[in-house]
């Protein structure tokens, strides 16, 4: 049965459904997700975005299997966070690098191949063997090549830039051909020019790989350039404020940043974020 | 996209050669020199004003050279009782660290018990030690063992602990197993923590040693007898030439500490020149 949701899932590849989190803080209860349903289709890109402190982080938790939630239900290919672990399914990059330091560029990148060696032999995995996936999939060297880390590949993260650091952890998330790839505001420690060459590098590989991501995010441009649907979060508490489909053309190239459609869409987050904004404040402070 | 050739390895031998030349220009050595002329000078000038605080350098040099056999052999005796309780203090003390960080439960059992050996003085330890093991090579060791033992533990500890937490994070999406994520990630991330603690506990096992020797005196070799004997008859030469060569051994120990962490720790950030 399981199998069958898992090949009939284009619906849901990813699915949060009616999720709820609190934490105890102290004396105080904070509720970090209210009532948070989240659907992502197979291989698409999708970015979350909202304000600081509305739960992002949280919900990628839970769907990473890093946290249960205390109500409602996490599914990853129709499987739990923690059977989608155990399988290998997830890439996961956090806001900071969290590279090993003793490692080089390349042992890095190939440091979770050694882990959990058993996935492998857990289970078929539904589109792990897509035949258009395979140059870049299985070649650690070609990934960071790719990701324009080809001339580093011996250094070691001290002497790598902030920018060559995460584009080291998103190659290693990448070369676990994870099924779905998390990313928790991957960019949001670099300078806008380093920024915007690594998002375009991101949408390179990606292009190819078309994995499953879900993408945490601060910038609207950032959420517009790289995703198929943005969803939008509100603060106090947590919850799904609304989405919003980008129906821009791919490949997406550097030129869209100019561009009026691309306006038109973060003119559009923008309304969502800020109309959610006043209900909250409204409603609650 | 074309092959690219590797990038160079971080530390290729012409840039050792580099660090050599940097090493024997002056402006590094010079100043140790003039420190180490300056002291000379006022140890011959207060040895000369008074004999029974200081003997004169010259005396012990001639006591060294006079019989270094005797030097030889009692500072082998020594070094070897340190070397011993080392390896056997610091190998329990990396045993129980890794226990303890895996293990709640036994943070709680031996912490508070390790901290108690800790605040005991080993000089007061060390006649008992003697009482219980004969006046053989083994209160020794084991005096220099009890030395080793704590700050290795307490750093080892928190090496261990001090992986970040968003790395484990990584480790945990992919359902690594404990013991992946005890060799993978805290055993590295402990050793620089290790070899700070190593930094001090090497010269300070001569310190465990001579303390256990002190406390047997007369009936075994090492140093540390011959410096309470020949104290107790005013042979103040015989005296310092035994500290000297303490003072060299323990130079030397703290030599192989720091060369080996620079071999190993080339990747931290302490080792960055
Ligand atoms: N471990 C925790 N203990 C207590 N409160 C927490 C914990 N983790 C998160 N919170 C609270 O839950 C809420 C949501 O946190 P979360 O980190 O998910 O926000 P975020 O949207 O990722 O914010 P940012 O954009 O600043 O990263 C915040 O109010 C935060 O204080
Ligand atoms: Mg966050």
């Amino acid at each position: 049965m399981v199998e069958q949701r898992a090949d009939g899932d284009e619906q849901a590849f990813v699915a949060v459904r009616d999720a709820c989190k609190v934490y105890d803080d102290g004396p105080r209860h904070v509720t970090a997700l209210h009532h948070v349903d989240l659907e992502v289709p197979r291989g698409r890109f999708v970015s979350v975005i909202g304000p600081s402190g509305c739960g992002k982080s949280t919900l990628l938790r839970l769907v990473a299997g890093l946290e249960e939630p205390d109500s409602g239900e996490v599914r990853i290919c129709g499987r739990t966070p923690a059977h989608a672990a155990e399988r290998k399914m997830v890439g996961f990059v956090p806001q900071t690098p969290a590279l090993l330091p003793w490692l080089d560029v390349l042992g890095n990148v190939r440091v979770l191949e050694k882990v959990n060696r058993a996935a492998r032999r857990r289970g078929p995995e539904p589109s792990r063997a897509a035949p258009e996936r395979c140059d870049l999939a299985g070649d650690p060297v070609a990934l960071l090549r790719r990701l324009g880390l080809g001339e580093v590949l011996h250094r070691r993260p001290g002497q790598l830039s902030g920018g060559m650091q995460q584009r080291t952890a998103i190659a290693r998330a990448f070369a676990l051909q994870p099924q779905v790839l998390l990313m928790d505001e991957p960019f949001s420690a670099l300078d806008e020019f380093t920024r915007e060459a690594a998002q375009l590098q991101l949408l390179d590989v990606w292009q190819e790989l078309r994995t499953t991501v879900v993408f945490v995010t601060h910038s609207i441009t950032e959420a517009v350039l790289l995703s198929d649907t943005v969803v939008v979060m509100a603060a106090g508490p947590g919850r799904v404020a609304g989405t919003v489909d980008v129906l821009l053309d791919r490949p997406r190239r550097s030129g869209l940043l100019d561009s009026a459609a691309l306006h038109e869409h973060e003119h559009r987050v923008r309304e969502l974020l800020s109309s959610a904004w006043h209900a909250g404040a409204g409603a609650g402070r | 996209m074309s092959l690219q050739p590797r990038a160079p390895r971080p530390r290729p031998a012409a840039a050792r050669a580099r660090t050599w030349a940097a090493a024997l220009h002056p402006r590094v050595w010079s100043p140790t020199l003039v420190a180490l002329a300056v002291a000379a000078a006022v140890w011959s000038w207060v040895a000369r004003r008074s004999p029974y605080v200081l003997p004169a350098p010259g005396s012990v040099v001639e006591q060294l050279a006079g019989d270094p056999g005797l030097y030889l052999v009692n500072a082998w005796a020594t070094l070897s009782e340190a070397l011993l309780g080392l390896a056997a203090g610091a190998a329990a003390a990396f045993a129980v660290a890794v226990a303890v960080s895996e293990s709640v439960l036994l943070r709680r059992a031996v912490m508070p018990l390790a901290v108690v050996l800790n605040v005991t003085p080993v000089v007061a330890i060390a006649p008992a030690l003697v009482v219980a093991f004969g006046f053989g090579i083994l209160p020794k060791v084991v005096v220099a063992a009890l030395t080793t033992f704590f700050p290795v533990l307490m750093n080892t500890a928190t090496g261990l602990r001090s992986v970040p937490r968003e790395v484990l994070q990584v480790f945990r999406t992919v359902h690594a197993s404990r013991w992946d994520v005890l060799v993978r990630l805290r055993f590295p991330s402990a050793l620089p923590f290790v070899f700070a603690a190593l930094r001090v506990v090497f010269p300070l096992s001569l310190v465990g040693a001579i303390v256990a020797e002190f406390s047997a005196a007369g009936a075994t070799a090492g140093l540390g007898t011959i410096i309470k004997v020949a104290a107790a008859n005013s042979q103040l030469d015989r005296v310092f030439a035994s500290i000297g060569c303490l003072a060299l051994m323990g130079a030397l120990l703290l030599l192989v500490v720091t060369t080996v962490e620079r071999r190993v720790l080339s990747w931290h950030s302490s080792q960055a020149r």
